[in-house]
Formats: structure tokens, sequence, C-alpha cells
């Protein structure tokens, strides 16, 4: 990377308001790794006990989600075998409020119903949630696959604001779904 | 039929002591393979229920645990209230952060589909 690139992006990450960013191939070890790092970031950063585990939570969902569901970015590597998954995280600060946002690409035709599952969480009031997700805990997994994901449900729950998202085209058969929660 | 697992970062601490009739669960939960993590502990339970127990006290203790892991989570109430419903003398107490809602929540929701078993939710202070 030449140095002018590099000076820009620091420029952007080296601001206060960034807790923590991870780019790249997302597995259950970077996971626990990140999760880690987003602990001692938090200490610093966060204002009480409940943000930090509302935000540490959030984070893991998320990163979940992108290990089940995210596919390989456009410049897949080049092994063969199982493919990992490819996303974004970032934690910063606002006014007090952390917000947490991911990104990962997903196949142009999934975008769409992802999209609808998360506006379909944004209308429900807090113990709307709360009963959604209790009756998405008894259904079966194997039923799981219609409306939102148990880990999505527990995002809104622990999000102060509505969890927003939005896909921007990306190359070949692929979109860049990105998601935000604030706590 | 005894277990007992230390905690790591991502799995909590589990013991199932026979000989006390006591199952501790606490720490943290968001395992890697949640299946199994809390496979192991299901057929320790089958196995304690199987020998003629008469009663398990439970306790609970998790500061926090992932979605996937509140799934086995109820999956686990549902098995102790099975053997409450067979005659064993069940007692859960679960105890929770008090200010995390949606433990507390989480809890009072489980308890309230449990028929046999004993739930009492607490303050963990």
């Amino acid at each position: 990377m030449e140095f002018d690139r590099f000076f820009k992006f620091s420029q952007l990450l080296l601001r206060d308001e960034f807790v923590l960013s991870y780019s790249g191939y997302v597995s259950e070890d970077i996971l626990l790794a990140v999760g880690n790092t987003l602990r001692v970031r938090l200490e610093d950063h966060a204002r009480d006990g409940a943000q930090i585990r509302n935000v540490f939570s959030i984070f893991v969902e998320l990163m979940q989600n992108i290990i089940r569901y995210g596919v390989e970015g456009p410049h897949p590597g080049s092994d063969a075998g199982e493919k990992p998954s490819f996303g974004i995280v970032m934690v910063s600060e606002n006014d007090g409020h952390m917000d947490i946002i991911a990104g990962n690409y997903v196949a142009k035709d999934e975008a769409k119903q992802l999209v609808d599952r998360v506006n379909e969480l944004q209308c429900h009031s807090h113990d709307e949630l709360r009963h959604m997700y209790r009756e998405r805990l008894r259904r079966s997994p194997d039923r799981a696959s219609k409306g939102a994901s148990l880990g999505l449900i527990e995002i809104a729950r622990r999000s102060t604001l509505p969890v927003m998202c939005e896909i921007m085209p990306a190359s070949g058969s692929l979109s860049f779904f990105m998601i935000r929660a604030t706590v | 039929m005894d277990l007992k697992l230390d905690a790591t970062s991502r799995t909590p601490a589990v013991i199932l002591d026979s000989a006390g009739a006591h199952l501790g669960i606490s720490g943290e939960s968001y395992p890697e393979d949640v299946t199994g993590f809390y496979a192991e502990l299901t057929s320790a339970l089958n196995a304690y229920f199987e020998s003629g127990a008469k009663t398990l006290t439970t306790q609970i203790k998790l500061t926090y645990f992932n979605s996937s892991s509140a799934r086995a989570l109820m999956e686990l109430l549902e098995l102790l209230d099975e053997a409450a419903g067979a005659g064993i003398r069940i007692t859960v107490n679960w105890f929770y952060d008090p200010d995390d809602d949606i433990t507390r929540e989480f809890a009072e929701d489980i308890a309230a589909d449990v028929a046999n078993a004993k739930v009492v939710i607490c303050d963990l202070v």
C-alpha cells in the first residue's frame, strides 16, 4: 500500500471515536481474538457494564452471522475446500452512544430477503421483540429459515435505536450488506 | 456421571456433583461448538437421572451467553423439567446481573414454560 493511501486511512481510523475495527476473513478463532480486544477497548470507552455487555453481545451475533451467512469477497483466496467468510466490523463512539456496524458480501438474490428480515424488526417494541425471541426459541432449528434469526432478534433487543441496514451493489453476483445497531 | 469442566474464555465452568445432588453452570457461554458442549452435559445428566437420583439443585450464574447458547439453555431446562415430571425433585436457581434486563427476561420466559421443576430467579449481588 502506498503511504498516501495509508495516511488517508489512518486519519480516519486514529480518531478517538473509533473503538475498534476489523476487516478480513472471519472465523470463530478471529471472533474470540477480536472480541477480547474489543472488551479491553470498551473498558476505556463504555459508560457502564451494561453498555459493555450489550455492545459485546451485538458484536458476537454480528460476527457469527458473517461466519454463517457471509460469502467470500470479490477477491477470493486460492484455497480450495471450506470457504471462509469475509466481512468488516466497526465499533465507534458517538456522543456517548456506541454504533456497531458490520458489512459483508452476500449473494444478490439473498440480499433482499435479509433486508426484509431486518426491517421487519424495526417497528417492534421491546416487549414485542421479547415475545418474538421466545417464540423463535421454541421453534425447531430446521424450521428456522423463515423470518429473522434468533441472533438478529437478540441484536434488536440490545440495540437502543432501531437496527438499520442497507445494501450496495458489488461486483458480479454479490451485494454488500451493511447493518448497524446502537447502544 | 460426575462432570467437571473448567471455564474457558468462551465456555462456562460446569460441575455435576452426583453425591451432592448439585449442578453448577457459571461464567460465559458462546462456545464454538454449542451443540457438542451442551451434549456432554446432557448425557451426564441423563446418566445421573437414570441412576435413581431423587433430587437435583441447579445453580446457573451466566454473565454472558449468546443466542445459540440460549437455545441450548432452553433445552437444558426442558430436560430438567422432564426429570421433575418423572418424580425427581428439581430446583433451579438462576442468577442474573442486576443491570442485565435481557437475561432476567430470558430466565422469566424460560421459567414460564417450566411445569414441574421449581425455578427461582434472583439478583446476583
